[in-house]
């Protein structure tokens, strides 16, 4: 288990949430950069090597198609490149185009590792506080869809074994499919009632129902509700301030280097990169401690 | 002091007219070990469903049900919902949530306790019942038993006073069933919980029980120490328990002599050693005269694994199945055996090696050509064969296959009917069926499709010793009329009876294969309990019957 993912629930959640919305509601192609760059970094934590150097193949080639969209639809922008159909291409709606395209991305990369650090049981407890019955109900669902496939896969093996629907045309195939679905649910009726009995009869239904969880604050987590909330602080101001400015159209705007807007930058990749900085750390610190032994 | 009293209890289902209990009266003391057995339809489940008041099934009854003297219907919730605890038979479905630690906590979250005291609870019992290493696990990753630990230990954090529990290890493997009912042992032992179980598996829970009750349909038969009713047993005809009864009991009942009931194996030896010489020690069998030598199934140096990068299952097998035999796969749980019965039936394709069905190899047949008047598999969950509202609709759903009209089929199904004497539950949907009769109808659905060569996935699994014996009757009958059956279970006792040849599947292959009386007699724990009980007396005995006749051979003997 990586390190981030042994912070609270909630923690990890204000955390996402946080970077999201970053990225989404900001253009400046700095920050943008960061959260692409940060988001890979941590997928990278995440999973080998392989698999993230397939990751970056493919969403090299949704970039690269994302980023064509833009200026073949939008012909905003002074610097004209070429005529399409009579249609100006600019190098505005290019440059536009890309960070929108770096935008999509890394949202995409950062929902790939919440979908892998954030597990049901966790969503579960999140919601769980809110609204009781429905996590206790998704929880059940969560338990029920494995059963359900596990079964589809029994049954129709058993179907088959006897010669039916096992000819090798389709309407027969998808009639038989339409069948074993049928009795699925026939099946899966019969086996809730079961369920419920159990339910019943560990004295569900009385009134004041609790809810459980495994997981507990540690003081890591409460320093960092203590880091999100300053750096949300400091996003703000400088966000008030002007510093996160930067103009596409109609013609492209500088990047601010002032040395506030420099500390700002740092901060928000430091912000970006915080799991993966964390997960080296925890790598180093292991190593040593391993050395020791 | 007394936990449970049952006074003059009396129940029938709504629109039935036999009684389902007539006039039971019992009761428990507290600590007590109590075992309750009888033939399947007598009533053992509807009696342990309205001691659990939140179970009770509707219907008409009457009769009071003290618990701690206190009527059941002025019990509170709470006190019913903790104090009476309630396993059942199916592991899979009592299961509610999706993570261990969450089904473990949900009783103790409908009681409404804090999450301090909820950990602490459900803490101690994960320790006690040694689930903290899959603790923070999915509850579908787990093994059957494991799931059926799983289930009782979340009815244990409510702390209940009696545990109820309604067959609990039918659908358990027989190590799996041996470790929870030495946990049932255990806490009746070291907590002092009373404890009252149905079971088949009576073999292991005999020695344990302090008083065992037989019902008899719908009535008290018997509520009495284990050897007691062993000893009166033996003078009560038709009393539908007997045939399940411990081997040790069994052998007992079929001979003549004053000793107390012998309940364990151990018991058992004494007791033959002390009333029987063993001058004759084998039992002359006739030579099974196995039919001509033509295969039915071959397999030859056949590897199979599900994925590329998974480990084998089959490594390198080798086995022929002759025409018209009966041949029994034993082996441990997860050994490969149900994967075995899938390549055989042409579901799992082995990646080397060739499988040949009456000589033909298996992917040369197309379509649904090899499960017409070829080969059929009947899987393990009965279930699953049925998808129709009705047996007859599901029956009549294979004219497809067999391409004749509705008349031919009717006609095929009313001889399968009368054969397999299920005449009566043909208008029923299949899952109102007892296990028993699911087993019976799905046999009925496969034999519609005149087979030569059937596969059995654990057909005894969860069945009672009445139904076992007619299984035994229907398979050996079916043996004579030339087909081929290949069986793959657990069922030591029940391969013994019904095997032509048997073999052992283990470590991904098939390490010993011979026919029953050599098999067994050569092992020593994979063996049946008569076999263990007799082997120090006689050589080949190996079924309750055998033995019961080399001691009457000696009786004569002497």
């Amino acid at each position: 288990m990586s390190r981030f993912e042994s912070f609270h629930p909630l923690v990890i959640f204000l955390y996402y949430v946080i970077v999201l919305f970053v990225t989404m509601f900001t253009n400046h192609p700095i920050v943008l950069l960061c959260a692409l760059t940060g988001g890979i970094a941590f997928s990278g934590t995440l999973s080998t090597g392989r698999q993230l150097l397939s990751d970056i193949g493919f969403y090299l080639l949704l970039f690269i198609l994302l980023s064509l969209a833009n200026p073949l639809f939008t012909h905003n922008g002074e610097t004209v490149l070429f005529f399409m159909n009579d249609n100006p291409v600019t190098k505005e709606a290019f440059v536009y185009g890309e960070f929108i395209a770096i935008m999509i991305i890394a949202v995409i990369f950062w929902s790939k590792c919440l979908n892998q650090v954030m597990t049901t049981d966790k969503v579960l407890f999140l919601f769980g506080r809110v609204v009781p019955k429905l996590s206790l109900i998704l929880a059940m669902a969560l338990r029920f869809i494995p059963l359900f496939k596990r079964q589809a896969i029994i049954i129709n093996n058993s179907q088959k074994t006897m010669g039916l629907y096992a000819a090798d045309n389709i309407p027969d195939k998808v009639k038989g499919t339409v069948r074993v679905f049928d009795s699925l649910i026939g099946w899966s009726i019969e086996n809730s009632l079961e369920t419920a009995d159990s339910m019943k009869a560990r004295g569900y239904g009385l009134p004041e129902r609790s809810a459980f969880s495994i997981f507990s604050m540690h003081r890591s987590d409460l320093m960092m509700f203590g880091l999100m909330a300053f750096f949300l602080l400091l996003f703000f101001t400088g966000k008030h301030a002007g510093l996160l400015i930067f103009q596409y159209y109609p013609t492209l705007g500088q990047i601010n280097c002032s040395g506030r807007s420099v500390v700002l930058y740092a901060l928000i990749a430091l912000f970006m990169f915080f799991p993966s900085i964390i997960e080296i750390m925890e790598k180093i610190k292991w190593k040593y401690l391993e050395s020791k032994i | 002091m007394e936990i449970l009293r049952v006074e003059n209890l009396n129940f029938s289902y709504p629109l039935r007219e036999e009684q389902a209990l007539t006039d039971i009266s019992f009761n428990v003391k507290e600590g007590e070990f109590i075992v309750v057995c009888g033939e399947s339809g007598c009533g053992k489940t509807t009696l342990l469903k309205l001691i659990k008041r939140e179970l009770a099934p509707c219907g008409e009854k009457s009769g009071t049900i003290y618990y701690k003297g206190i009527r059941q219907e002025d019990l509170d919730d709470r006190t019913s919902a903790c104090k009476i605890g309630f396993v059942m038979q199916n592991p899979e479905n009592q299961i509610v949530t999706e993570k261990v630690w969450h089904e473990l906590a949900f009783g103790l979250e409908n009681m409404g306790l804090q999450t301090e005291t909820i950990r602490r609870r459900v803490g101690e019992m994960a320790s006690f019942f040694g689930i903290q290493n899959w603790f923070r696990n999915k509850t579908d990753e787990l093994s059957g038993g494991q799931k059926q630990i799983l289930n009782l230990a979340s009815v244990m954090v409510m702390q209940p006073e009696i545990l109820i529990l309604d067959e609990p290890t039918s659908q358990l493997d027989p190590i799996a069933a041996s470790d929870f009912i030495n946990t049932l042992y255990k806490l009746n032992q070291d907590m002092g919980l009373t404890i009252l179980m149905t079971e088949h598996r009576l073999e292991e829970v005999f020695p344990i029980a302090d008083r065992v009750l037989v019902l008899n349909k719908s009535k008290v038969l018997l509520f009495d120490e284990p050897r007691m009713v062993g000893e009166k047993l033996k003078n009560v005809e038709n009393n539908g328990v007997s045939r399940g009864l411990p081997s040790a009991i069994r052998i007992y009942q079929g001979l003549q002599n004053n000793s107390a009931c012998p309940l364990t194996v151990k018991e058992g030896r004494e007791c033959l050693a002390k009333n029987y010489t063993n001058k004759i020690r084998t039992l002359k069998r006739e030579k099974r005269c196995l039919p001509a030598a033509e295969p039915a199934i071959e397999l030859k140096n056949v590897w199979f694994r599900y994925l590329r990068e998974s480990p084998d299952i089959i490594e390198d097998l080798n086995l022929t199945v002759k025409k018209g035999e009966i041949v029994c796969l034993l082996g441990g749980n997860g050994s490969g055996k149900t994967t075995l019965l899938g390549v055989i039936a042409g579901s799992n394709r082995p990646y080397r090696g060739r499988v040949k069905i009456f000589g033909k190899n298996i992917r040369k047949f197309k379509g649904r050509e090899l499960y017409v008047n070829g080969l059929t598999l009947l899987p393990q969950n009965p279930q699953t064969v049925f998808i129709k509202e009705t047996v007859l609709d599901d029956y009549r759903e294979l004219c497809k296959v067999l391409d004749c009209d509705q008349k031919a089929i009717d006609h095929r199904i009313e001889r399968i009917a009368e054969r397999l004497s299920i005449g009566d539950f043909l208008n029923i949907h299949p899952y109102d069926l007892s296990g028993g009769e699911q087993q019976k109808a799905a046999i009925g659905k496969i034999l519609l499709l005149e087979p030569r060569i059937i596969l059995l996935d654990e057909p005894t699994k969860g069945i009672d010793a009445g139904y076992k014996d007619q299984m035994c009757t229907l398979l050996k009958e079916l043996k004579d009329d030339g087909i081929t059956i290949v069986i793959v279970s657990h069922d030591v006792e029940f391969c013994a009876h019904i095997a032509d040849r048997c073999g052992m599947f283990f470590d991904r292959t098939i390490i010993s294969f011979g026919e029953p009386e050599e098999f067994f007699c050569n092992n020593n724990f994979y063996t049946t309990v008569a076999n263990r009980i007799s082997r120090t007396m006689f050589d080949n005995a190996i079924t309750t019957e055998d033995v019961i006749e080399l001691c009457r051979m000696n009786e004569r003997d002497e």
